[in-house]
């Protein structure tokens, strides 16, 4: 009964229950963290999440808008390294300009975006498919274009000027550049006509179609901003990381689809909320910064997302069944 | 009059907020079928609910066979002989007859499910009832009429006493229905108690003895169904009288301007060259049974599915049509038959939902102007009178009739001269069903064409100005409204087509 008046306060309402829990659970993970581990409250360990966060924040945006249409795409996380591969390559072998490196990264994504968006909404190739299609096709095309090189990008003092879109100094850059595009897609989705073909057409895409809208279209360009997303991604991961190599990334799919679901983003599309896979992510960017500091392996992470994800979904397919 | 089996007293029933059953009572004589009826809401579904075991009563008793019964579910009172053969049928399309009458009880000769026993009990079943189907055959290949055979067979392979049947003739045909009353009346011979749900008032009047309203809730009376008319049950339901006359008279003059012209439209089995006017100002009715190609038709035009030849003139000049982009372009509209699948959006609001067909309109730059989306979805909405507690509700959250306005409110909203309702009134209760034909009356009257598909008698008689017919595929038969009678209907909709 209290549970129920708290949701129906206007601003609760506003802000949305299931972010204010979890921006609850974000912090209390911070606090709890921070009493088992020496120093993890400091600094080092709060950037190290942020850069984590980064990367991961774009890919799981940009998976938001292709789930609100009721899709799904398992190649973000090796499209990501493809990215971030074929230009860094172009950048270190082929002695393409920084700055033409980076649109490459993003061209790349936006390709990929592409391709799968065009079969899923044009050929009706399901998602699944097609996503799982072409997570080996990014990781062979990267693996053929660097010849299984790892690709490793420059530092901020020898040309790697990118960097300080990451951070300048001791100045965390990129979370200002996240926010930034985290508000630009909240308003894409709620506010343009994009966000709302997507999310409509997510919930019943026949009655859009019947209402005379260009469905294919819009399912189209949700996956290419999700490329392009997963583009902006690349260059976050080698901005903190320096170093990628060819064959990897699958595990980031989870984590980017972790952070979407939790947020309140349905998986049977209709329903998505940007803020929800902002604090999403910022808790799975913390989970594994506070995972490694216990001194667990990472295939902890690997086990908790998975779950993560299992009980995000659990939880929306059970108000689904509620609502009916 | 045969002895009581079933009697429900004073069952009553309360979800939050809502008072679903107040103290109703309802009982079943064997060999009656016995009518129960009642506007969307009024509580019938919540009784029979109760009766299964799918819901627990808060209060009342219901005594079966002279025993004081509870049911903890369907499984249980099926056991125990009272079966609901269900408005949507539950029947596995992929395997065959036999194996989904028995599915669950498979009869087993060792490990193995023993096919052949089932057929042959099947066949048994079959002959008991005078049910001509194959036992083999598979499900999915037979029409609506004979699954629905198939969901009785089950029901009384179960050694049923009480099989209530929920909305039985929704899908069928004319000829199907008359089968259904054959198989209907000879269980009422072998003394079963039936009860029969309905909307179809022509359909009470002929198969079933008594017949009980209920109303919001509350039992009203129980009638005895040969000493009643219609209007008597209706008054009941309603408590007002609701049914008009039929129009007798187009007030839509012969030379009226034709926006819509159709010519030798082709698209599949179901359209075989059709040809028709639409006239400014005008309800064109379709009339037919079901699997007559109204719906095909409607979206053919209307670009939902790809045609094969044919021309179509809007206002004189001819159109491409290959999507719906394309038709509501064109100005036209289609509110569909199926509104959840196809009309709305349910996770949508009100506002979202008016102005998803136009939303061009609303645009200020590359941001939606969502207080001018209000604003008029709140103009259409107040015009259409739906009841809401504001555009900001989510359709989900709305009734049939109000999700069909606002439906129309998104057409409005485009400002469509051409509408094509598909079944405007299916699932939709009989007070809201009135509001409706007003409106599509109004919409006419202001220069809006319209043209209505419906697979009800009255519903055609009391609104077309037109009337074309179609069986099969083709379209049979055009009538003015003033020489139309429903024999002339019956005789274009049952026409042999060879």
């Amino acid at each position: 009964m209290i549970l129920k008046k708290i949701k129906e306060n206007p601003i609760v309402k506003k802000l949305g229950f299931n972010r204010i829990v979890l921006t609850g659970v974000l912090i209390l993970m911070y606090v709890i963290l921070s009493c088992l581990v020496n120093n993890f409250a400091g600094m080092p360990r709060v950037m190290s999440a942020l850069n984590y966060a980064y990367f991961l924040g774009f890919l799981s945006l940009g998976v938001t808008f292709v789930i609100a249409t009721g899709g799904i795409d398992f190649s973000i996380g090796p499209v990501m390294f493809c990215c971030a591969l074929i230009s860094g390559y172009s950048l270190t072998s082929h002695g393409v300009p920084m700055g033409l490196s980076l649109i490459i990264s993003i061209v790349v994504g936006v390709i990929f975006g592409a391709f799968n968006g065009y079969l899923v909404a044009y050929q009706k190739v399901p998602p699944f498919i097609v996503s799982m299609a072409s997570m080996n096709i990014a990781k062979g095309v990267a693996s053929v274009f660097t010849k299984t090189q790892s690709v490793s990008w420059p530092q901020a003092a020898k040309g790697g000027w990118f960097r300080y879109f990451v951070k300048v100094g001791k100045v965390p850059v990129g979370i200002i550049v996240f926010f930034a595009v985290a508000i630009a897609c909240s308003i894409l989705l709620n506010h343009t006509k994009a966000g709302r073909y997507m999310l409509s057409l997510g919930s019943n895409r026949e009655a859009v179609r019947l209402s005379g809208v260009d469905v294919k279209k819009w399912e189209m360009l949700a996956y290419v901003i999700c490329g392009l997303l997963v583009g902006i991604a690349a260059i976050y991961f080698v901005g903190a990381y320096t170093t990628v190599q060819p064959g990897y990334g699958d595990q980031y799919n989870n984590e980017a689809i972790a952070g979407c679901v939790m947020g309140g983003t349905s998986m049977a599309g209709g329903l998505a909320s940007i803020g929800g896979t902002v604090i999403g992510v910022f808790i799975i960017a913390l989970l594994q910064e506070g995972i490694l500091a216990l001194g667990f392996t990472k295939d902890y992470q690997l086990i908790i997302t998975g779950i993560i994800v299992i009980c995000a979904v659990y939880a929306d397919v059970m108000a689904r069944r509620r609502r009916n | 009059m045969g002895e009581v089996i079933l009697q429900m007293k004073d069952i009553d029933k309360s979800f939050p907020g809502v008072h679903a059953l107040d103290h109703v009572s309802f009982s079943v004589e064997k060999g009656e079928v016995h009518a129960l009826m009642g506007e969307n809401g009024a509580g019938k579904s919540t009784l029979m609910k109760v009766l299964t075991g799918i819901y627990t009563k808060d209060s009342g008793t219901i005594t079966y066979e002279g025993k004081e019964v509870e049911f903890h579910n369907a499984r249980e009172a099926q056991a125990a002989g009272v079966v609901i053969v269900h408005q949507e049928l539950n029947m596995v399309g992929h395997l065959n007859v036999a194996q989904n009458i028995f599915i669950g009880r498979e009869f087993k000769k060792g490990i193995k499910i023993d096919d052949k026993k089932m057929i042959e009990e099947s066949r048994k079943l079959f002959e008991k009832l005078n049910i001509d189907i194959d036992p083999t055959a598979t499900m999915s290949d037979l029409t609506v009429g004979k699954q629905q055979m198939c969901e009785i067979a089950k029901a009384i392979s179960h050694d049923a006493k009480v099989i209530i049947f929920d909305e039985p003739t929704a899908a069928l045909t004319e000829a199907e229905i008359q089968d259904l009353f054959k198989i209907i009346r000879d269980l009422r011979e072998q003394q079963l108690g039936i009860v029969y749900i309905s909307h179809r008032m022509d359909e009470i009047k002929v198969i079933t003895d008594r017949v009980t309203v209920m109303r919001d809730g509350c039992y009203v009376g129980t009638l005895i169904t040969k000493d009643c008319t219609k209007d008597d049950i209706v008054n009941m339901m309603v408590g007002r009288v609701i049914y008009e006359e039929p129009k007798t008279k187009s007030m839509v003059s012969e030379d009226a301007p034709v926006v819509l012209k159709v010519e030798h439209l082709n698209a599949g089995k179901m359209v075989q060259d059709v040809s028709f006017e639409l006239h400014k100002g005008e309800i064109l009715g379709f009339s037919g049974l079901m699997g007559a190609g109204r719906t095909e038709t409607a979206r053919a035009i209307f670009g939902a599915d790809p045609k094969e030849s044919g021309d179509i003139y809007v206002n004189g000049e001819k159109v491409v049509i290959n999507s719906p982009e394309d038709a509501v372009k064109a100005g036209i509209g289609y509110l569909s038959e199926d509104r959840k699948r196809f009309g709305i959006v349910v996770q949508k609001t009100i506002a979202e939902n008016t102005t998803m067909a136009n939303l061009s309109e609303f645009m200020k730059g590359i941001f939606i102007n969502k207080k001018k989306e209000k604003k008029i979805a709140k103009e259409l909405a107040d015009s259409l009178a739906t009841k809401m507690p504001s555009v900001d509700e989510l359709v989900v959250n709305l009734s049939g009739g109000n999700q069909q306005k606002v439906v129309i409110a998104k057409w409005l909203c485009k400002n469509c001269d051409i509408l094509i309702f598909d079944e405007p009134t299916r699932g939709i209760d009989v007070g809201a069903k009135n509001e409706i034909y007003k409106l599509m009356n109004k919409l006419a009257s202001e220069g809006k064409s319209i043209i209505m598909i419906s697979s009800e008698m009255t519903e055609i008689l009391r609104m077309s100005d037109r009337i074309v017919v179609m069986c099969e595929g083709k379209k049979t038969g055009e009538l003015r409204i003033e020489e139309t009678t429903q024999e002339k209907i019956m005789n274009f909709a049952t026409r042999d087509v060879g």
